[in-house]
């Protein structure tokens, strides 16, 4: 399974959509793309999660350097519309408190 | 020198005898050739020269364009012979790191080995099954001065060598800690400081920490965003996940883990496991965790141990006997 | 030790001659048609680094004439940019030609003797040789 990463620029917001699966396999093409955006101060970096069924740990991980990179570099960084399976690592793995998530609307749990 | 000769002369006959019959005899017989080519490395333009002293001690008389055409048949197989043998380096390489994992696969055995200790009332099942060589979970057991169990489970991100390095560096922090006298909350505070401090930025580890204290018959936890285990209720017959909430190791400095208490009565089961169980793939699908459940339940009658066993099982053959992720699966059962 | 023939390399075009100048002299000292081959193409893997990476330079051939044995000497000179790290080129699979068994590693494969001189900033010299068997 591939991801497709699409990325648009509007003013200090990127916004960055994601379909597919992201796995140990597609989480390197991730990074590569969302790393950067996280480096120009201000920015906001929105990750469209809608049609990501399917994540494992890997996927975590890319986020979490992607937090901690926001943070040094006094950016904002995003999570939207994230499917039940998805929302649920995050959930379970406490991070939900520390990223801003939105969870998507149907079928969301919050 | 003496084999490369019989090989020229035999491959010289044989293709005399195919020219001549065109039979299924000699090209069985340049099969056999191949294969002994291949064996000992003889590369294709080697080969081909070959063919061209057979010819030219055949039929003296060919034409000399003849000749320039099996030259250059020659030059182009050079390359190919050279990316054979670069193949054959990388093959043995490959073999070399082969046997070096398995190295440290045993290493790592050894050193996060720990030992089921037995405790009185209570039966406890545990297995532990790495995907690759290299297990990327773990977990241990430690027993109290005072009776009282401890045990850890835990989870690292990703697979293989650097997921087990990441699991040694766990164990050895998790040695210098005087872990009887902690609470579960306090342990995973200190870890989640080892952690942060040690490790790469995408890196993170999942811990489960529980207390057994026969005495007073609970169960004392905390969670580091670990996959949930469940509880059994022996009296109704159910099943309920066990919540704790708490952020994933190394993710922030100053982490603080809650507490968490549950009294166990008897026949209760604590299901303790990582996301090897509950991520199981059935083809395209996922497995829900009420599937792993029912499992449970069909064998709940079994002493602990051969729970576990048979869930393993279940969940192996389900998917083909190729795990995709490290599986762990810890089962307490208060007895009397 | 015979007379050095150089071939001076500073477009694709020179790679050709130089293929033909060390084939000739590899004929003539008596190796085989598949040793001219591999010797051709080593030549090409060398004249070819220097034309890609120091796009000029110059390779040098030297008839070596012991009293038992005799062989070709090759030698790559270029004052390009260097190798900063010669035992990653070195490694098979690395060249970026990688899995075609071309490169620096194929080139010593194919030789008898292979020695390899880098500065970063200041070039490069690789000797290779191979004897008549």
């Amino acid at each position: 399974m591939n991801l497709a990463i699409e990325v648009t620029e509007e003013n200090i917001k990127s916004i960055v959509s994601l379909s597919g699966e992201i796995d140990a396999y597609t989480a390197p093409q991730l990074k590569e793309a969302l790393l950067p955006l996280t480096k120009a101060d201000g920015q906001i970096v929105e990750v469209d999660l809608e049609n990501v069924n399917y994540m494992d740990s890997t996927g975590l991980g890319i986020f979490i350097s992607a937090l901690k990179s926001s943070k040094e570099n006094n950016s904002h960084l995003k999570l939207i519309n994230l499917q039940d399976r998805v929302y649920r690592l995050f959930k379970i793995t406490g991070l939900i408190e520390i990223i801003d998530i939105k969870a998507a609307i149907r079928g969301g749990s919050e | 020198m003496d084999t490369v000769n019989l090989d020229a002369a035999n491959y010289k006959d044989l293709l005399k005898r195919y020219i001549d019959t065109q039979d299924e005899q000699s090209l069985y017989g340049a099969e056999q050739i191949s294969k002994l080519f291949i064996k000992n490395n003889v590369p294709p333009e080697e080969i081909i020269n070959l063919h061209i002293q057979a010819l030219s001690e055949l039929y003296p008389n060919l034409s000399e364009k003849t000749g320039h055409s099996m030259n250059f048949l020659l030059e182009t197989m050079i390359s190919y012979g050279m990316a054979h043998q670069e193949y054959q380096t990388l093959r043995e390489k490959q073999l070399e790191l082969k046997t070096e994992i398995a190295v440290a696969a045993g290493m790592q055995e050894t050193l996060l080995a720990t030992t089921k200790p037995s405790i009185d009332g209570l039966d406890i099942g545990v297995i532990s099954v790495p995907a690759h060589q290299m297990n990327g979970d773990y977990h241990h057991f430690i027993k109290g001065r005072d009776g009282s169990l401890g045990v850890a489970i835990a989870d690292v991100i990703g697979k293989g060598v650097p997921a087990a390095l990441c699991m040694s560096m766990i164990k050895y922090s998790m040695d210098s800690l005087p872990e009887e006298s902690m609470s579960p909350k306090a342990i995973l505070e200190n870890l989640n400081r080892v952690v942060f401090r040690n490790v790469d930025p995408s890196m993170f580890i999942t811990m489960f920490y529980a207390q057994f204290i026969p005495s007073e018959q609970k169960l004392r936890y905390s969670s580091a965003g670990h996959e949930p285990g469940f509880y059994y209720r022996k009296k109704e017959d159910t099943f309920e996940e066990i919540e704790a909430k708490g952020l994933v190791l190394g993710v922030s400095s100053d982490a603080n883990y809650e507490r968490y208490e549950q009294r166990v009565e008897k026949g209760d089961m604590v299901i303790l496991l990582t996301d090897g169980v509950t991520e199981c793939r059935d083809g395209d699908r996922f497995i829900e965790s009420e599937e792993v459940l029912e499992v449970i339940k069909g064998y709940a009658h079994l002493p602990a141990q051969d729970i576990v066993d048979h869930v393993y099982k279940h969940f192996e053959r389900l998917q083909n006997f190729q795990l995709r992720d490290d599986f762990t699966l810890i089962i307490l059962r208060r007895e009397v | 030790m015979g007379l050095q023939s150089c071939v001076n390399i500073n477009k694709e075009w020179d790679i050709v001659g130089a293929r033909q100048m060390g084939r000739d002299i590899a004929r003539e000292i008596g190796f085989g048609t598949v040793d001219q081959a591999r010797i051709a193409t080593a030549i090409s893997e060398l004249a070819r680094n220097i034309y890609l990476y120091a796009e000029t330079g110059q390779i040098c051939f030297e008839v070596i004439d012991n009293i038992n044995q005799k062989g070709i000497s090759m030698i790559a000179i270029d004052s390009g940019p260097g190798i900063r790290d010669i035992s990653q080129v070195m490694e098979d699979g690395f060249s970026t030609s990688g899995g075609l068994g071309a490169g620096l590693p194929g080139v010593k494969r194919l030789m008898d003797d292979f020695d390899i001189k880098s500065e970063e900033g200041k070039g490069t010299e690789i000797r290779a040789l191979k004897w008549v068997r």
